[in-house]
């Protein structure tokens, strides 16, 4: 009895959660519509005749130059090799770097501050917890000027060596080796392990949960990071998805063919986090859990 | 004298030269602190400072800065109507998404707090935005909220019989607009907090609470309200941060030819009007000024963060 009633009040919350979803259904529908259907009024709701055009249009002819905007997403960037698969690739690799470096080198600075006696080493744990509340924007100016000096923009260093140092995941990561026990560490010195050796034999498997919620983490905030790119990327080829989807969309606002190209795009773009995220989502929200209830 | 200085008590040396062993066997430790800590300097600390000393500065990328003194904090703070517009827009649009935001997930995680499957599956569907790429759901609010008919919203309206509206163009809209797109985007982000904090809540409290014979809503106010004070705080100071930073709802959805900040300025905010001074209109001084501003509003707020946390454990 008191179990229907809560369904009953969690009712509207139910139908707030299919809400929730039409924007992606719209998205995903978009695509897979021929482009008279998508001004049709009323909108169709279901595509009644699915194609695959705003993906690859077959009767499209490069020869005619007004054609740009009767071209299907992977027909597009004729001067860009590869196309949108190369921004993904683009958004993939940076994204991968940064995930992988960031994480090796936030831990090795954790193991210092958590796992050796170092004189100091208290105040600088403290400046790295103050610096989370440094807003990255601020140093979006000067950071521009130090990638121009390095003649970095437009590369993929240009993207990956600003993003790298990362004090919320030392932060994170040296809330967490604080629980892996200091005798672990004491017997392997015992044994003759150098620090390095004991960093990564002894130390980081333990951290694999914490590792892994972090690399979670950093891989979507970079495969979906916009502004520092926007700055940095000059020309197409070092385009990564999200500046890509911009460029179309200040291209062409509001052409119905135009937003099912985007809208094809915006769906390939998603699709790879979704799937990431639902593979591994015990680490990511187990991540979140454990950062918010530590603040 | 001389004696006496050359050889130092015997206590002395051996604490010395023990602060010497304990110095050479933290060589390694600085060693891996120093990629980190290289890269703190230079791209967080470093610009930190710099973007402080454009700030006082006229530059405009190519010709070296020229000292200005306050000028620019000057103009920004008294004689900049943008910038009071990105500010009155930044604090409406902070307070109602961060309240809204915020008692959204806690509803949500009261109603989905539990291992059933049903739960797990709406906990997913609120939590999709936060993984979904910021620019492709902001692209989707753009066509779902164009000004034509076929808009989704504008077909959601002529269902009631009512006109289509030009969502995107007219001013009025576009906060409140922002604000729905935050709270769709952000309520699973809160939720899977709340969730947390929820359930490292022990169940003992409420079996007491219940032998004293608290009701359901007592038990939530006497009860799970005080019990997730610190975590309620985390998430609407995290909320607070992340909401003055606001760039791409306004950038992809509402930018108009002339200006990025949509129609009449209408969603100019602050990290958006950094944006255009810095980079569009290549005002690096000014940008700086506006960027530290940011920082100082921060700061502000994470002082108060660190104050409440501390009164509330004292408590």
């Amino acid at each position: 009895m008191t179990r229907l009633r809560g369904e009953l009040l969690r009712l509207p919350l139910y139908l707030a959660g299919l809400t929730m979803l039409v924007p992606f259904y719209w998205m995903a529908s978009a695509a897979f519509k021929p482009v008279p259907e998508l001004t049709r009024n009323p909108p169709s709701f279901v595509p009644g005749d699915p194609t695959l055009d705003a993906f690859y249009e077959p009767a499209w002819d490069p020869g005619v130059r007004a054609d740009q905007l009767v071209a299907g997403l992977f027909q597009r960037y004729q001067d860009v090799p590869g196309g949108f698969l190369r921004f993904m690739g683009n958004s993939l690799f940076v994204a991968a770097a940064i995930t992988v470096l960031s994480l090796l080198i936030a831990a090795l600075a954790a193991y210092a501050l958590t796992k050796m006696d170092l004189p100091g080493r208290r105040v600088i744990f403290v400046v790295v917890v103050a610096s989370m509340m440094i807003p990255w924007q601020v140093t979006l100016v000067p950071n521009y000027l130090i990638v121009r000096n390095l003649e970095w923009l437009n590369t993929y260093q240009g993207y990956i060596v600003p993003a790298l140092a990362k004090a919320f995941v030392v932060f994170f990561l040296v809330q967490y080796m604080r629980s892996i026990p200091d005798d672990l560490v004491h017997a392997a010195r015992v044994d003759g392990a150098g620090e390095f050796r004991i960093w990564w034999r002894v130390v980081m498997p333990l951290m694999r949960p914490a590792l892994a919620a972090m690399a979670i983490f950093v891989v979507l905030a970079e495969w979906n990071n916009f502004l520092w790119p926007l700055i940095i990327v000059q020309d197409d080829t070092m385009a990564n998805v999200p500046v890509a989807l911009s460029r179309l969309n200040a291209s062409n606002a509001f052409n119905p063919h135009n937003m099912a190209v985007i809208m094809a795009a915006s769906l390939l773009t998603s699709l790879p986090t979704v799937i990431f995220f639902l593979a591994f989502q015990k680490h990511f929200t187990r991540g979140i859990a454990l950062s918010g209830i530590k603040g | 004298m001389t004696a006496v200085l050359t050889e130092p008590p015997l206590t002395n040396g051996r604490t010395a030269s023990r602060r010497r062993a304990r110095l050479r066997r933290a060589v390694p430790g600085y060693l891996m602190l120093l990629p980190f800590a290289g890269l703190f300097l230079g791209f967080l600390i470093w610009p930190l400072l710099n973007a402080l000393y454009f700030a006082f500065t006229d530059f405009n990328g190519v010709r070296p800065p020229s000292w200005v003194g306050t000028e620019n904090f000057r103009r920004l703070w008294l004689d900049d109507p943008r910038f009071r517009k990105a500010l009155v827009n930044s604090l409406i649009y902070v307070a109602l998404a961060v309240t809204l935001t915020t008692a959204a997930a806690l509803t949500l995680a009261l109603a989905f707090r539990g291992t059933s499957w049903r739960d797990r599956v709406m906990r997913t569907i609120f939590f999709l935005p936060s993984v979904t790429s910021t620019i492709a759901v902001m692209l989707i609010w753009r066509w779902i909220f164009s000004g034509e008919r076929f808009g989704l919203a504008n077909t959601v309206l002529s269902w009631f019989g009512a006109e289509p509206v030009s969502w995107l163009s007219t001013p009025r809209w576009t906060i409140p607009l922002l604000v729905l797109m935050a709270v769709w985007g952000g309520c699973g982000y809160g939720m899977v907090i709340f969730v947390s904090g929820l359930n490292a809540i022990p169940e003992e409290l409420y079996e007491a609470a219940r032998l004293d014979g608290a009701g359901g809503w007592q038990q939530f106010r006497y009860v799970t309200l005080p019990q997730l004070r610190p975590v309620t705080t985390y998430v609407v100071i995290t909320g607070l941060i992340g909401a003055f930073q606001v760039f791409e709802a306004v950038y992809i959805v509402f930018r108009a030819v002339s200006s990025v900040g949509g129609v009449q300025d209408g969603g100019l905010m602050l990290v958006p009007y950094l944006y255009d001074m810095g980079f569009t209109k290549f005002q690096l001084g000014y940008a700086s000024a506006i960027a530290w501003t940011l920082f100082l509003i921060i700061f502000v707020i994470s002082m108060i963060q660190l104050r409440v946390t501390r009164a509330l454990r004292e408590l």
